[in-house]
């Protein structure tokens, strides 16, 4: 056996760990610097954790954080509407191709086109509302982005709207893979619809939901600026501002990138925790595997 | 009365968008990949890079512009790198080529605080001593452009702002279309009228935030002594809870309680709000003088009229036009500062100052301009009022951006959609101020002494 010293093989994994530090761990740590420093063009003094407490302190930060947490009330209702035309599509319905096709259309769209046309149905006077007059609701002609009230569920609509085709074709997908065995078995033994779904289906799609459920999570939190800078530019008034638009505000806008890079450090660390979830709900998993 | 100017775009500049971002990164690799220019100190003929905005906001402006680098070639030898940015990375990709040490060798600047954190960044070099005073001082720079008493721009174009409106619907309305109101009392009679005849008085967009921006300047104004007076409520030496500070937000709810503004003005951007007087759907738009042909185009040119916002304030500067111009400075490390400085006077030598209104039809911000070329009625009445006239600076360039975002941009939404007062608002901008000044201690104190230039 060929014997070697024992720092060979850092050596050779060496460049591949410079490169990823360089790509990934450098942006990170300049971020958390920039958090503690109170930035002027591309420098400035450490100012220790006051771009912390001045973001907490910001009722805009708040109203912010607050909204990118309500935007997570999307991820049950993405879910839902996945696994179920998911589960409708794998049942090999007539013309379940071409549905495929249709309702995965609204997610190779640019997110600022779906934003822009968006914002054209749903102005007061726009097509949703003529439509609705037309069919004499007008009551129900409501301004959707222009009400402080409807507008961040009207956004989320939208959101909805395109990325649920993602979430569609990853369970598609995953059934696609499945034994058909167990279902043939269920039928068999005269499991209804419902029960098939509940004790073989489902099971089945653990690994996939748990996957979805933190993609689509982050994706709430720090994958929607698109969406809101398009559809509304986080008004009317504070209506619709989320995390990832203080950021750009304050740090593009504002110029203040210390506080711009403290929220995205905090952003950073919700999103890790989620994923942290994600590797526990997985390990947990593999032990309940072994223990049976 | 002093004078100063600022252009309509604060608009897009502030949309610096998700691109802005990129633009950060870009910035500096496009500087060092665009190479650096042909210095001419070994005296022979340099090249020069000029990155520079305009064509999207004064159409027909980079006929003008080519014609001036073309004759600049021909008389000096010189020639100039002309590249034309889009409104978002104009400024951003500035100042990180000028951070990474590699900024062009001339540089569009829009006025106020869009180039004066440049400034105190250190990035423009200063134009006393580069430029020859008389062009320093015809430019049509502005005051905006003074800190500790240097200069650090030249004009270029010239913006006016005001309302414009239909004769049309004037007249239908009962309305002595060539006489529009010019105190409030007026203005509110005619918007009645104009609603009794089944016209929308006042057509506009607040979606993006630009209509509340050119309200603000327009009727804020009204209650001040001059421009440092916006400074200081800017920084919050003023407060914005005394009613004369936000009287201009009560009548914005007084225009919409009343039924004025179109309802459905939080769905609608700027122009989309302007586009509704341009199709008749509205009588009146908040406007800005460049988009004047453009009125008259679809309107008819005898048809559009444009006057400054009826007043209700008492301050020395109600019921003055207001102006702005945009401008062009020299970077601090720029190599060809000599040959740069040569440009600038070039662009405002009088041939060149004339030219601009022949090739282009665009208004010169310079003071010497002979506006007995302009053969349009409309334009030349605006030429004489607001540009040669006595007029305003445009307060917004004073606004700091956290302002525009957490206070104007909101108050003017929140008022327009009745979820709140001016009054309130006041209060809102009175926060926001406090909050800006805790999170940038030491843009306060650069506001402070920008304060001084000011006040003169």
């Amino acid at each position: 056996m060929l014997r070697t010293r024992p720092w060979v093989p850092y050596l050779y994994v060496a460049p591949a760990i410079a490169l990823l530090a360089l790509i990934f761990a450098y942006p990170i740590v300049k971020v958390i610097d920039f958090s503690t420093r109170l930035i002027r063009g591309s420098t400035g003094p450490r100012v220790g954790t006051l771009n912390y407490r001045l973001v907490f302190e910001d009722p805009t930060f708040r109203d912010a954080a607050k909204h990118s947490a309500l935007l997570l009330l999307a991820v049950p209702v993405l879910l839902f509407i996945s696994v179920v035309v998911s589960v409708l599509l794998y049942e090999r319905m007539r013309g379940w191709k071409l549905y495929r096709s249709i309702l995965f259309i609204p997610y190779i769209l640019a997110v600022p086109i779906v934003g822009i046309v968006a914002s054209y149905l749903f102005s007061l006077n726009g097509v949703v509302n003529s439509i609705l007059r037309g069919m004499g609701l007008d009551g129900l002609a409501l301004d959707w982005l222009g009400s402080e009230r409807l507008a961040l569920w009207t956004v989320m609509a939208v959101i909805i709207w395109r990325e649920v085709g993602f979430g569609i074709i990853l369970f598609l997908a995953r059934l696609l893979s499945m034994s058909e065995e167990p279902l043939e078995a269920a039928r068999i033994d005269g499991a209804s619809w419902w029960n098939r779904l509940r004790y073989v289906i489902l099971p089945e799609l653990r690994g996939t939901i748990e996957f979805y459920v933190v993609v689509a999570s982050i994706t709430m939190l720090a994958w929607v600026f698109a969406y809101v800078y398009t559809l509304t530019s986080g008004g009317p008034g504070t209506s619709t501002t989320i995390l990832e638009l203080y950021i750009y505000n304050q740090g593009l806008r504002n110029s203040l990138p210390g506080m711009a890079s403290a929220v995205a450090v905090l952003l950073l660390g919700a999103t890790t925790i989620l994923i942290g979830i994600r590797f526990w709900f997985n390990s947990r998993r593999s032990d309940e595997e072994v223990t049976a | 009365m002093e004078h100063f100017e600022r252009p309509l775009s604060r608009r897009q500049l502030l949309q610096y968008g998700a691109g802005g971002l990129a633009a950060a990164s870009l910035g500096p690799l496009l500087a060092a990949c665009g190479g650096s220019s042909n210095s001419s100190s070994g005296g022979g003929p340099a090249t020069l890079k000029m990155w520079w905005w305009g064509q999207q906001e004064a159409v027909g402006i980079q006929k003008w512009m080519q014609d001036t680098v073309a004759k600049f070639k021909a008389n000096t030898g010189n020639t100039i790198a002309p590249t034309l940015m889009s409104t978002d990375n104009v400024i951003p990709q500035f100042t990180n080529a000028a951070a990474a040490g590699h900024p062009p060798d001339i540089q569009f600047l829009f006025n106020g605080i869009y180039h004066m954190e440049n400034v105190w960044l250190g990035y423009i070099a200063p134009l006393n001593g580069l430029v020859s005073d008389q062009v320093l001082a015809d430019s049509g720079a502005t005051q905006l452009s003074v800190f500790e008493g240097k200069q650090y721009r030249v004009g270029f174009y010239s913006i006016g702002f005001g309302i414009a409106y239909s004769k049309e619907l004037f007249d239908q309305a009962g309305l002595d279309a060539d006489n529009p109101p010019q105190d409030w009392d007026s203005f509110m009679s005619a918007c009645d009228k104009l609603k009794s005849s089944g016209v929308q008085p006042i057509g506009a967009g607040v979606k993006d935030g630009f209509f509340g921006e050119w309200y603000l300047v327009n009727t804020l104004t009204q209650n001040l002594e001059s421009p440092a007076d916006a400074l200081n409520l800017f920084i919050g030496n003023l407060d914005w809870r005394e009613p004369k500070y936000h009287e201009h937000w009560v009548k914005l709810q007084e225009l919409k309680e009343a039924g004025y503004i179109n309802d459905d003005v939080n769905s609608l951007q700027l122009y989309q709000g302007i586009q509704l007087m341009q199709t008749k759907k509205a009588a009146m738009a908040l406007d800005t003088t460049p988009d004047i042909p453009n009125n008259q185009k679809q309107l008819g040119a005898d048809n559009v009229g444009y006057f400054v916002m009826p007043t209700f304030g008492t301050g020395a500067m109600a019921g003055i036009p207001i102006l702005d111009t945009q401008g062009f400075g020299i970077p601090a490390k720029g190599q060809n500062q000599d040959v740069a400085a040569k440009f600038l006077e070039f662009m405002h030598s009088p041939e060149r100052v004339q030219a601009m209104w022949t090739l282009s039809q665009q208004i010169p911000a310079n003071t010497t301009f002979d506006a007995s070329v302009v053969d349009d009625p409309l334009i030349k009445a605006i030429q004489e009022k607001w540009v040669a006239g006595d007029h305003n600076a445009y307060i917004a360039d004073l606004m700091p951006t956290k302002f525009w975002t957490d206070a104007m941009f909101i108050a003017s939404q929140k008022i327009l959609a009745g979820d709140m007062t001016g009054e309130e608002a006041g209060d809102l901008a009175h926060d926001v101020t406090e909050t800006w000044k805790k999170q940038n201690p030491d843009m306060v104190e650069n506001y402070t002494k920008w304060g001084q230039d000011l006040n003169g």
